[in-house]
C-alpha cells in the first residue's frame, strides 16, 4: 500500500508493507537520525515529531502516519547551521555517545511547543522517556533550558 | 518490528463499515486507534487491521454535567485538556501523568487502553474509581458500564468503544490513586484507587478498586461497604486496610509474590484512605 509523508517539510509518497511501523519507513527511506534502539517504545531513540507531538516511531504504525507531517533530526538544522536547540546540547556537553540525542531533541521540542519556558521538572518529565546511558541527564537538562532560552531569544529578535 | 503477518489495513469511514469489516473477518481482523497495543501484541492469526482513526472519536465535551472522552483521544491530550483538569479536581490528569513516558502517551489513546484492558493498567482503576460508563457500537450505538464491558469481555471484545462517559456527579468525588512500580517508568505492581462523596464528614458512595493483582482491575465492594456511610475520624483507617488486605484476591506472579501484594494492598489503600478522610487530593 502507498502512503503519504511530508518528512522535514517534503512530501513523498511511500510503498510500505502493511504492517510497517513509521521506524521502519524512516530508516528504510534514508533517515538514519532516526535510532533503532528497544523496539519496545523503552527507550525514545526512535521518537519523531509526528504532527508536532514527539512519539516512538517504533510504537507507531506508518499506516497511522498516513498524511502526517514528520520531523526528524535531519530536519533541524538549517543547511551548515545548526538549530539552537542542537547547538545547546553540543555546548554543554549531552551529547556524548549520541545515540539517545536525536530522541532527546524531539522530546524538547515537544515540551518547548507546548511551554517555552519549562522548569527543572518539566524538562525532565518531557525526556523521561529518553534513555540515556551516558551521561545521567544533568546535561540533557541544562541543554533543553539553555536551547529554551536560545529558542525565545531567537523568536524576540 | 513490522506485522510482517499483517496483509491488509482496513480503513472504513463510518462505525457501520468497521463493524462489518470486523464481523466479516472475524478473529483474523484487529482494531487500532493509536496502534500500540497492536505493535506490541498482536497475534500472527491477524491478517487485517482495522484503522478506527478515519471515525469522529477525538476529543473532550461537556455534556449534561458530566465529560465525555472520544475514543482516540490520545492521553496527552486528555492531560492537556482544561475540561479534564477541571474534572474530580483533576484526579484523571494526575493518573495520567503516571502513564509510561510522554512519547507513548502522545499516541496512545483512552479507547485503546480500555480495549488492551491490561491488568497493570493505570486509567482503568481510575476510571472504575469514577463510574465511568462506555458508549460501545456492536451494530448499534450503546451506553454500557465500564465494570459491566470488563466483566463480560466474551461479549463486548468486538465492540467499538466510541467514547468514555465520566456521568454527572463523578466530577464532584474526591478520588485519589496509588500505585507501585519496580522504577518509576515501569508497569504498576499493584495500584488502587479510592473515590468517595462527603457529605457533612460522612462518606458517600465509596468506590475501591485495586489493580495488577495481577488480574484485571476490580472494585472491592466489602470495603466499600465497610467505608460506606463512615466518618473518616470514626475508623480505624490502618485496621480497614489491613483487613482489606486479606480480603482482596492477589495472586503470585512473575513480577511479585500474593504475599508482596498483600503489604501493598495494606500501604496503599491506607495512603489512599488517608487522602479521602482529609478531603483532599493526591498521586
Amino acid at each position: 500500500m502507498t502512503i503519504t509523508l511530508t518528512i522535514n517539510g517534503i512530501e513523498k509518497k511511500i510503498g510500505i508493507a502493511p504492517g510497517a511501523t513509521l521506524l521502519e519507513v524512516l530508516r528504510h527511506e534514508g533517515y538514519v537520525g532516526v535510532k533503532s534502539g528497544c523496539g519496545s517504545g523503552d527507550c525514545g531513540a526512535c521518537a519523531v515529531l509526528l504532527n508536532g507531538r514527539a512519539v516512538n516511531s517504533c510504537l507507531t504504525l506508518a499506516v497511522r502516519a498516513d498524511g502526517a507531517s514528520i520531523t526528524t533530526v535531519e530536519g533541524l538544522a538549517d543547511g551548515r547551521n545548526l538549530h539552537p536547540m542542537q547547538k545547546a546540547f553540543l555546548d554543554t556537553g549531552a551529547v556524548q555517545c549520541g545515540y539517545c540525542t536525536p530522541g532527546m531533541l524531539m522530546s524538547a521540542l515537544d515540551l518547548l511547543s507546548r511551554i517555552p519556558n519549562p522548569s527543572d521538572e518539566e524538562i525532565r518529565e518531557a525526556i523521561s522517556g529518553n534513555l540515556c546511558r551516558c551521561t545521567g541527564y544533568v546535561k540533557q537538562v541544562e541543554a533543553i533550558r539553555a536551547g529554551a532560552k536560545a529558542m525565545r531569544s531567537e523568536r524576540h529578535d | 518490528m513490522a506485522l510482517t503477518h499483517v496483509r491488509s489495513v482496513a480503513r472504513p469511514s463510518t462505525l457501520g463499515e468497521a463493524w462489518n469489516e470486523k464481523a466479516a473477518r472475524g478473529e483474523a481482523a484487529r482494531f487500532f486507534g493509536g496502534g500500540i497495543d497492536v505493535v506490541l501484541f498482536t497475534p500472527p492469526t491477524v491478517h487485517t487491521l482495522i484503522d478506527l482513526a478515519g471515525l469522529d472519536l477525538r476529543g473532550v465535551s461537556q455534556a449534561g454535567g458530566g465529560l465525555e472522552i472520544g475514543a482516540l483521544t490520545t492521553m496527552s491530550d486528555a492531560l492537556h485538556s482544561p475540561a479534564v483538569e477541571a474534572f474530580a479536581n483533576g484526579f484523571l490528569c494526575q493518573v495520567l501523568r503516571r502513564v509510561a513516558s510522554p512519547l507513548q502517551r502522545n499516541l496512545g489513546t483512552l479507547g485503546g487502553t480500555i480495549a488492551s484492558a491490561h491488568p497493570w493498567s493505570d486509567v482503568i482503576p481510575a476510571l472504575l474509581a469514577l463510574d465511568a460508563e462506555l458508549r460501545i457500537f456492536s451494530g448499534e450505538s450503546r451506553s454500557i458500564r465500564l465494570e459491566e464491558f470488563l466483566a463480560d469481555r466474551a461479549a463486548c471484545c468486538e465492540a467499538i468503544i466510541e467514547a468514555i462517559l465520566l456521568p454527572m456527579g463523578a466530577g464532584e468525588r474526591i478520588a485519589t490513586y496509588q500505585s507501585f512500580t519496580r522504577t518509576a517508568f515501569d508497569i504498576s505492581l499493584l495500584n488502587v484507587a479510592c473515590s468517595a462523596h462527603v457529605d457533612q464528614g460522612v462518606w458517600r458512595d465509596v468506590r475501591v478498586v485495586v489493580g495488577g493483582r495481577p488480574g484485571l482491575a476490580a472494585r472491592q465492594t466489602s470495603v466499600e461497604v465497610r467505608l460506606e456511610g463512615a466518618k473518616p475520624a470514626d475508623l480505624d483507617l490502618a485496621a480497614v486496610a489491613r483487613d482489606a488486605s486479606e480480603q482482596v484476591d492477589v495472586r503470585d506472579d512473575i513480577r511479585a509474590s500474593a504475599a508482596y501484594r498483600r503489604t501493598l494492598v495494606d500501604t496503599l489503600l491506607l495512603r489512599c484512605l488517608k487522602v479521602l478522610g482529609g478531603g483532599g487530593n493526591s498521586e
